[in-house]
């Protein structure tokens, strides 16, 4: 036996109420479900009332059509800083990788590979961006100098 | 007599991996208390040894270019108690030094591999003659009792099983290829076939992401409960095989 029912989420497309986004269920004669998501006006281009807009209405009420309308746009936004957290955060990653390579090739330049300061070469590994990798990089440089050169003398 | 505790470390095939070993062994003495006993075991093939492998290891293993050598490496550690960390990982808070509390009465601990973090694994599901199963621990760090001689040989075995499965002397039938390259499956093997090892307990860390945090994972979705990154495990965001200098 066929089947045809309005699916329980649509919504308004606009505050005026004159556009419903809504989705037709239809279940043919040997079980097979279709879905076909609907876009209807209220009106037709001659202005008269538009018998599916109505059918809708009178098949899921006005009220609830409301209340999905609202729980959509909260469900949304939820969504969009969920999605916004989420990219944040892999883009941090990204970053740490980034600075985790920088840090390894720093510390294959000659003056910083020999150095023996531990506690600078630690500072270097905490650091935190590039700009702070270059300062140590260049305070441990300076200090190799020095310790090179009191070496000589 | 006191277990001996130590880390170890592996680095062999790729002059990259070496680099991240010295940063890794080097930053456990950044942050591990007392300093002097932090013991590190550095395996590594000779050509890739320098004096900055010599001043932070406080023990030097050689070892060939074998794709898995850290199976070669984690059999033969010095040190009773002994946590093996990926060479592509970094310790980045001070309690790593409470690492041995986690043996507690396991002969072997791991991470896991969970449903929840099933979006950063290339290859977890597969099939066998039983039907699907899953890789369920995580190698990338291991905690272990060699002191105990259930615990060697299974280290020993571990190793032994995976280099003939690489090198297709070994292979059980119904199981697809693809897994060959993974000593995840050899785990998998001796810790779910084998009969030898039925009893051998085998733990996870607490709160493991903590102790292996692959930085590839979305930290607004997963992160540890209980307290910082302790080790954070860099794999996916490195370029291995492009000479760093």
């Amino acid at each position: 036996m066929s089947r045809k029912q309005w699916m329980d989420n649509a919504f308004w497309e606009t505050e005026e109420k004159k556009e419903l986004n809504c989705i037709l269920e239809l279940e043919d004669d040997v079980g097979r479900v279709t879905r076909q998501q609907m876009f209807l006006h209220r009106h037709d281009k001659d202005g008269g009332e538009n018998e599916l807009f109505n059918e809708v209405i009178d098949a899921l009420g006005e009220d609830s059509i409301d209340k999905e309308t609202t729980d959509r746009v909260v469900r949304k936004e939820a969504q969009a800083e969920e999605d916004k957290l989420r990219e944040n955060e892999h883009q941090k990653a990204r970053k740490l990788e980034k600075l985790f390579n920088y840090k390894i090739e720093a510390f294959e330049v000659e003056e910083i590979k020999n150095s023996k300061n531990r506690k600078l070469k630690a500072k270097l590994r905490r650091a935190k961006s590039k700009i702070e990798v270059d300062m140590w990089s260049i305070m441990i440089l300076q200090d190799q100098l020095e310790a090179e050169s009191d070496g000589k003398e | 007599m006191e277990k001996s505790k130590g880390f170890i470390i592996v680095a062999s095939k790729k002059h990259n991996f070496y680099l991240y070993a010295i940063n890794l062994a080097e930053s456990l003495r950044d942050y591990y208390e007392p300093e002097d006993e932090c013991k590190i075991c550095l395996v590594t093939e000779e050509r890739f040894l320098d004096d900055r492998g010599r001043d932070v290891a406080d023990d030097i293993i050689l070892c060939d270019d074998h794709y898995r050598a850290k199976l070669y490496g984690m059999a033969k550690s010095p040190y009773d108690i002994t946590m093996y960390i990926d060479a592509d990982m970094e310790v980045e808070h001070e309690d790593i030094t409470k690492v041995w509390d986690e043996m507690k009465d396991h002969d072997v601990v791991f991470t896991a591999l969970t449903d929840d973090r099933d979006y950063i694994y290339a290859e977890r599901d597969f099939d066998t003659p039983e039907g699907v199963s899953k890789f369920t621990l995580c190698g990338a760090v291991c905690l272990y009792d060699m002191s105990k001689p259930i615990v060697r040989e299974f280290m020993d075995d571990w190793w032994d099983l995976t280099f003939r499965q690489m090198n297709d002397s070994w292979w059980p039938k119904g199981y697809a290829d693809s897994l060959k390259s993974w000593d995840q499956f050899s785990l998998w093997w001796l810790t779910e076939k084998e009969e030898k090892y039925k009893d051998l307990k085998v733990g996870i860390f607490d709160d493991d992401l903590r102790w292996n945090y692959y930085n590839a994972l979305n930290w607004a979705i997963t992160k540890p409960e209980t307290g910082p990154v302790i080790i954070r495990h860099f794999s996916a965001g490195l370029n291995k095989d492009t000479p760093i200098v």
